[in-house]
């Protein structure tokens, strides 16, 4: 049973942010971790593996687009959702270049991101059910 | 932009109200219309902030920039097509919008805490000064006057007093310094040093700003007027978001048994406002308000209960948030060392619903207790031996104040930190309340979701969230308004469709439930200002739930569970739903304040007026019942309708002599002919006012029998609108697709339904008014009362005056307009003759009684 629990990560420099997703996806039974710096979040993704890293493009220290490389190289199987009050076209399809699973701009509606993430995660179930 | 001068350019100015001859109908159907578009995109900005305000979006600055920006133009149109409408009679609404921007620019700018009164007694504060009381002081306006609980009485230094001193004692630059280097976001407490010194220094040695004595002298003397020159004051910290979100719990200063001298008083506030500046409190704002400068303070000059005990309430357990217990500690003696651990207390677990149980009781040996001293401040005195093993409450005492405390829960929609006490008449006092923070207790994982698949869901998925939220209570169902008469403490409100009424109770309801409704209804913007849970648009949610049940609202996963699901309620009071930390939401939330919250909730009523118009919302709401009330009037004008259009006699089966005028899509283009038929006429409202007429048993065609005195009076008695020379004697219906406005002679009393319906649920209206009667007017004011009954039977906010009747119902799904207007028809056929019946009280009740069953025949068997 716990091995099936959804391990989420997410950073965001504004808490409210994380907060609110800790929030909702505690609610659905997933296991998740916020964090407001990029480099203390990547310290923990060193040491730990997540399903899914939910990550802002544009923070000081370190930009979503470098998490999400270092996230690919790291966990090749977790997913890796971008959010932005940046959107840009061009940022999009760079980012999708580089393999993320999906790109939201804010404002966005939970119920969006939540169907994102369940979209993540049943590919990823059925990804490890092929592997039985 | 000087709004009057454009004006004038827009409508050419020169020409004066009154002086120009009224529209066409057509003309102002169409104007009519346009007030509805413009409204509408006004309001719909409005939905679209208050939404990102529910708790389901996440959104930056630039998009509350962006949106206030379409708003302020979006309104201004509106007024514009209402003057369009109404003849430039609403010029004064343009000053009302200037009024109403400059304050939402000041929101904008975050300087709306330096406007307002420098000083202000509790007792005379209402909503609009919140934001100058500061949270702890606003908490206690609404526990004054909305829970109408006792607080001590008092005064408050507001922020504009904050201000006015930095502004006085030239603080201003430095200030504003130590704010910009407060938003940087590596700022440290240690950074901060020299100024936040000069600042501490600079208020501690401050001189008041003229007046400021003089008022606090004027407060301190109404105040000895009423307690004599012994009393002692308690001067109290009420930041910015203190106890609104952030407990703040003892950051700032408290200065206790404080003589009611105003250089004391002053003296004292100085220290409480300096306080702001301590490297403690400082050290807090930056850990809750990283990159955040701006704070003030309000103060609270309070008198000091003479307690002869006095504690704390937590209304959850915070080790068992799940749990149905509170937690009342006390003590003998003043409870201000209760917080600090000083004194040992007794300790109480009572449970939270009446008739609050006293589960478990651990009573200390109290063998000290703080008391005022003569020279100021508090001293530990030693207590009576004979009192020091006695509980420092009576049972009695104890489920008064487990009472109080589910009141404020319930009201605040959160748990709560209460502190209180007891004076010597047994009179509990509330001295602060704020939101209990219980630290997230995450456990084992995914242990909610488990837990939850044990409970019986009532409904899944079905609903749109008016408000997020979670809330348990019992089931209250509401058919007229009057069942709100009766509302519980903490009940779920469930209804068939939502309504601005609701309001009456919201301050005590759990969460609201409705089978109709939408989340941009007045009544959805009243729950966001409340925090009422609310789901609307639940289908089949009356026939699923029966009074008294027990019932857990989810309002963010729009789930619905039978029974009290202690796991959600834990998960709600652990976890911070009120997402309020961040500034966007913050900023968002004081602009709706002054945007969508609606005060001019009844058009019926005296107050609906330019002048009271305190936000958008209010001005378009005033907007559109101007509209809706031009319209009223059109078919008064009845010479000028009859030459201007081509009025064609309806033909049915009742004689009812009604000529349509059609302004477009009311009558099926193929009729031919001189009459039309029932089957020709495609106007929605009228069909609908039609089909109750004629429904079977309802247009009674008995001769009434009318007493020699009832026709002595008919003929005396002209009802005055005739005499105005208004009405003749034709029924006419100008109408449309969606719109009708019908004036109806039948005898001697005169009815006017005023109705629009299309898909936009909040443009819908329907206006309906009777008068008169042949009979005396003691008949004719029963028969208006038994319409006024029914009608409020049927959701419409009623106001009448002797035989007169004024309905007005409106902002509901085109489905219940109709509806609405098909028993409008039955109301209109049903009491055409009734006055003459009306010999007696009981009649008005008995024909009522009829009506509502649906039994039109007992006319006829009278």
């Amino acid at each position: 049973m716990s091995d099936q629990t959804i391990k989420l990560l997410v950073i965001d420099d504004e808490p409210i942010v994380g907060k609110r997703l800790k929030q909702a996806f505690m609610k659905m039974g997933m296991e998740v971790e916020t964090f407001t710096d990029p480099r203390e979040a990547m310290n923990t993704i060193k040491q730990k593996s997540f399903d899914i890293v939910v990550t802002d493009l544009k923070m000081e220290g370190m930009d979503g687009m470098t998490i999400l490389e270092e996230v690919q190289k790291l966990n090749p199987k977790a997913k890796v959702i971008i959010i932005t009050g940046y959107a840009q076209v061009d940022t999009a399809s760079e980012a999708f270049r580089k393999g993320v699973f999906d790109f939201i701009p804010k404002p966005f509606r939970l119920e969006e991101l939540k169907n994102v993430i369940l979209r993540a995660m049943s590919g990823a179930l059925s990804e490890s059910n092929k592997n039985i | 932009m000087n709004i009057l001068e454009s004006l004038k350019h827009i409508f050419g100015g020169g020409k004066t109200e009154g002086g120009e001859a009224p529209l066409s109908a057509a003309t102002a159907f169409e104007r009519f219309r346009e007030v509805l578009r413009c409204n509408n995109s006004a309001l719909e900005l409005i939905a679209d902030l208050g939404e990102k305000l529910s708790g389901d979006y996440i959104f930056d600055r630039q998009y509350i920039y962006n949106t206030m920006e379409g708003l302020e133009k979006a309104v201004l149109q509106s007024v514009h097509a209402l003057n369009a409408l109404c003849n430039n009679k609403y010029q004064i609404l343009y000053s009302t919008y200037d009024r109403l921007t400059t304050r939402l620019d000041t929101v904008m700018e975050n300087r709306e805490d330096r406007d307002g009164v420098p000083v202000i007694n509790i007792a005379d504060t209402s909503r609009s000064h919140y934001i100058i009381l500061g949270g702890k002081n606003a908490h206690l306006s609404q526990m004054l006057h909305e829970l109408r609980l006792k607080i001590p009485e008092g005064f408050i230094l507001t922020t504009r007093a904050y201000h006015d001193l930095i502004d006085h004692n030239g603080l201003r630059e430095a200030l504003n310094a130590f704010e910009t280097a407060m938003e940087a976001p590596e700022c440290t407490v240690e950074a901060l040093e020299p100024l936040r010194h000069s600042l501490e220094q600079g208020i501690l040695n401050a001189q008041p700003p003229d007046g400021l004595l003089s008022a606090i002298a004027d407060q301190l003397k109404a105040i000895k007027g009423i307690f004599g020159e012994d009393l002692r004051l308690a001067i109290r910290s009420s930041a910015q978001e203190e106890d609104m979100n952030f407990s703040f719990a003892g950051q700032f200063r408290t200065i206790l048994n404080v003589s009611p001298a105003p250089t004391a008083v002053f003296k004292a506030y100085l220290q409480v406002v300096a306080s702001l500046f301590s490297p403690k409190a400082l050290r807090y704002r930056l850990r809750v308000f990283p990159g955040e400068g701006h704070m003030s303070i309000a103060v609270g000059c309070y008198r000091m209960v003479e307690s002869s005990a006095s504690g704390v309430i937590y209304t959850v357990d915070p080790a068992d948030p799940a749990g149905d217990a509170m937690i009342i500690v006390s003590t003998w003696g003043q409870g201000e060392a209760i917080v600090e651990g000083r004194v040992p207390v007794d300790t109480f677990r009572v449970q939270k619903k009446p008739p609050y149980t006293l589960l478990t009781q651990s009573i200390a040996r109290k063998n000290t207790g703080l008391y005022p001293k003569q020279e100021g401040e508090l001293g530990e005195l030693d207590i009576p031996s004979e009192l020091q093993d006695q509980p420092s409450l009576t049972p009695s005492q104890l489920e008064r104040l487990a009472a109080y405390a589910m009141q404020i829960e319930i009201y605040y929609k959160r748990p709560q930190d209460i502190e209180w006490a007891i004076d010597h008449n047994g009179d509990i006092y509330i001295l602060q309340a704020r939101h209990l923070v219980i630290p997230a207790t995450a456990g084992p994982k995914g242990s909610l979701a488990d837990a939850l698949k044990k409970y019986e869901l009532i409904v899944s998925d079905s609903g749109s969230v008016a408000q997020q939220g979670i809330g348990a209570g019992h089931v209250h169902i509401v058919n007229t308004i009057s069942d709100l008469n009766e509302f519980p403490e903490g009940a779920v409100l469930v209804s068939k469709r939502d309504s601005s009424n609701f309001i009456r109770v919201m301050h005590k309801t759990a969460a609201i439930v409705t089978e109709i409704g939408t989340p941009v209804s007045h009544m959805a913007t009243l729950c966001r200002e409340f925090q009422v849970p609310c789901l609307v648009n639940v289908t089949d949610i009356l026939s699923k739930v029966s009074d008294g049940m027990e019932i857990t609202v989810d309002a963010e996963d729009r789930r619905i569970y039978k029974g009290r699901v202690a796991e959600l309620l834990a998960f709600k009071t652990a976890t911070d739903l009120n997402i309020s930390a961040t500034k966007e939401f913050r900023l968002l939330k004081r602009l709706l304040d002054n945007v969508s919250s609606l005060k001019l909730v009844d058009p019926l009523m005296d107050e609906f007026t330019p002048e009271a118009c305190e936000t958008y919302h209010d001005l378009l709401r005033f907007i559109h019942e101007k509209a809706v009330a031009q319209m009223v009037e059109m078919g008064k004008d009845e010479r000028r309708l009859l030459k201007d259009y081509r009025a064609v006699p309806l033909d049915l089966p009742i004689p009812t002599g009604i000529l349509l005028i059609d302004l477009g899509g009311g009558i099926d283009p193929k009729a031919a002919g001189d009459r039309i038929t029932f089957a020709s006429v495609t106007s929605e409202p009228l069909k609908a006012i039609l089909e109750g007429m004629l429904f079977p048993g309802v247009w009674h065609t008995r001769a009434a029998d009318v007493s020699f005195g009832d026709l002595i009076t008919s003929i005396v008695n002209v009802p005055t609108d005739a005499l105005a020379g208004q009405y003749s004697g034709h029924n006419i219906a100008i109408i449309s697709k969606g719109y009708l406005n019908l004036s109806l002679r039948f005898g001697y009393h005169f009815n006017i339904i005023d109705a629009y319906c299309s898909d936009m649920t909040r443009d819908n209206h329907i206006y309906f008014r009777f008068l008169g009667g042949a009979t005396d007017i003691t008949k004719r004011s029963r028969r208006a009362r038994m319409i006024a009954i029914i009608l409020e039977a049927f959701g419409f906010n009623v106001a009448s005056k002797g035989d007169i009747v004024t309905g007005r119902s409106g902002n509901m799904p085109k489905s219940e307009i109709i509806r609405t207007l098909n028993i409008l028809g039955r109301i209109v056929g049903f009491t055409r003759q009734l006055d003459v019946q009306m010999d007696s009280d009981a009649q008005v009740d008995r024909y009522v009684e009829a009506f509502l069953m649906g039994d039109y025949e007992i006319i006829g068997r009278h």
